[in-house]
């Protein structure tokens, strides 16, 4: 059991920043990848814009594998399923009556390099903030807490499952079951898998919650934090431009929908 | 003060009581083990004490339950928070996850209460230490054993200094050194702030060596409720599925050996078989 989020500690300015500055910078990125038009300027906005800022936070090598871990199974599969189905009229290959067509695949990445940026942005923010910040700094600004840890919790879902489904197949390697096999028998193994790690993430629930209110957490009244975070004059400035950058994108996307 | 008269709690959507006709007083400062086989009601009267079982599990109670002046069944678990401490069994589901270090793990309690940081930082650094936890204060909970991650969980709850403490089989996990340890700052709690606390646990020579008195469950009643060296000597618990103190079964086949004096009072601690052997 290491971690129970991907949150990667380092010294950078990309850590130091607000966790609400870089709220809003994913909050830029997922307009991005919604408003750019086409593949070149979303694959420009990953390369000129989020490598160079996992570069800045010291985390690019782990942003890269967990970015390309992700979303190769979506380049793949939405590829293949748009370069058969999504039509046009140069086809690269035709398998009986179906033609996989250039127009197709390049509507599939372009749709996967959609993703691509807002699952940058998201992992830029995860791989370089600590929960209890993000957590802390949108309590502050009137989330309520409960919310707020609904939030963190939402961020370390996806390790802890990790954890849990780890300490469950070493418990069933060591009752015997072969898990160095290969694909088809590996899907198989997900279902004595399954149900245990269901079964256990419910019971961890339960537990937690007891945890919780253990420590108070429900209880009415003033709360204090040891926890301090950093903002400045400097970073408010960059958040409201980010927001106006996001907000100025849209509009350029509407307008001509408006217009018509 | 807690005092429990005919209290009895069921579960929701079962027909069995958990817990039956439980009436017993515990004064402040008092340390109280709780024994029983598994499934006597051990776990269900920590929840009740707590506030827990019903306010979180819901069920059905009967009695009154109260806690100095407050009555813990009128009572929410967030007014009760500060009064009454609960550790449980499992050390991982006790880390909030709220927080990213073992200092703010053990904070996070305290800053539920509103403590000023100053307070907070004195309480937390004395837990720390007291716990032996200060080389671990800066590690993330999560990369800690199974034995680490139930001493943050204690030293969580004790740095709130509630009234009184409740705790689960708090040392299932721990090594004898831990439980020691656990047993020992516990002790240190009842004697230094005349802290109650009540700990159930099947790790019966360490509750005859700290405990001020035993209470055991069979069946979700109160069965017997002493001294540790006068309860947890007594046959009647072999019946009941608990057994003994390795040192109480081995005088007792002793005696019935011959060996010793069938007239010699068993021994429920090391010191006292040391005795009875001599």
């Amino acid at each position: 059991m290491q971690s129970s989020s991907l949150y990667i500690e380092r010294n950078s300015g990309l850590h130091a920043l607000h966790p609400l500055t870089k709220l809003a910078l994913l909050g830029l990125c997922l307009v991005l990848a919604f408003a750019l038009p086409d593949i070149r300027w979303l694959l420009a906005a990953f390369g000129l814009l989020l490598l160079p800022l996992a570069a800045w936070g010291r985390i690019l090598a782990p942003f890269a594998r967990s970015g390309f871990s992700i979303i190769l199974p979506f380049v793949i599969s939405l590829a293949l399923i748009q370069g058969f189905f999504a039509g046009g009229d140069t086809a690269l290959l035709t398998l009986g009556r179906f033609a996989f067509t250039w127009e197709g695949l390049l509507a599939g990445l372009t749709v996967s390099a959609r993703l691509l940026v807002a699952l940058g942005g998201t992992l830029l923010l995860m791989l370089s903030t600590r929960p209890d910040h993000l957590m802390l700094a949108l309590t502050e600004r009137g989330l309520p807490q409960a919310l707020g840890y609904i939030v963190l919790t939402a961020l370390q879902i996806f390790p802890r499952f990790q954890d849990r489904a780890r300490v469950i197949l070493e418990a069933q390697q060591a009752r015997g079951l072969e898990t160095q096999v290969n694909l088809l028998r590996r899907l198989r193994l997900l279902v004595p898998l399954i149900g245990p790690l269901i079964l256990a993430s419910i019971v961890d629930v339960e537990e937690r919650a007891m945890a919780l209110e253990a420590r108070a957490f429900s209880r009415p009244g003033q709360k204090t934090s040891l926890i301090s975070l950093h903002d400045s004059g400097f970073q408010v400035l960059l958040r409201t431009g980010l927001l106006l950058a996001a907000l100025a994108l849209i509009v350029w996307r509407l307008l001509p929908l408006v217009r018509a | 003060m807690i005092t429990l008269k005919h209290f009895g709690y069921r579960y929701p959507n079962t027909e069995a009581w958990a817990l039956r006709k439980i009436s017993l007083e515990i004064p402040d400062g008092q340390f109280v083990g709780v024994v029983g086989a598994n499934g006597a009601g051990k776990s269900t009267l920590c929840y009740a004490l707590s506030g827990f079982a019903p306010h979180f599990y819901r069920g059905k109670t009967e009695g009154r339950l109260h806690l100095n002046e407050v009555d813990v069944l009128e009572s929410s678990l967030g007014d009760l928070a500060g009064e009454v401490g609960l550790v449980f069994q499992n050390p991982f589901n006790q880390i909030s996850g709220a927080r990213y270090s073992v200092r703010e793990e053990i904070a996070f309690g305290l800053e539920n209460l509103g403590l000023p940081p100053s307070e907070i930082e004195t309480r937390v650094s004395q837990v720390l230490a007291q716990s032996d936890l200060s080389e671990l204060a800066e590690r993330s909970p999560f990369a800690l054993s199974g034995g680490q991650q139930q001493r943050v969980a204690i030293a969580a709850i004790m740095a709130m200094q509630p009234s009184v403490l409740v705790l689960d089989e708090p040392t299932s996990q721990l090594d004898p050194h831990g439980t020691r340890e656990v047993f020992a700052n516990l002790d240190a709690l009842t004697q230094e702030r005349a802290a109650t606390v009540v700990l159930a646990s099947h790790k019966l020579e360490w509750l005859a060596a700290f405990c001020d008195r035993v209470l055991v469950l069979h069946q979700g009643r109160l069965v017997a409720d002493g001294e540790p060296a006068q309860v947890l000597a007594d046959e009647v618990l072999l019946d009941y599925g608990i057994g003994g103190t390795r040192y109480t079964l081995a005088a007792r086949a002793a005696q019935q050996g011959g060996l010793v004096s069938a007239q010699r009072a068993l021994p429920v601690t090391l010191d006292q078989a040391r005795e009875f052997f001599r």
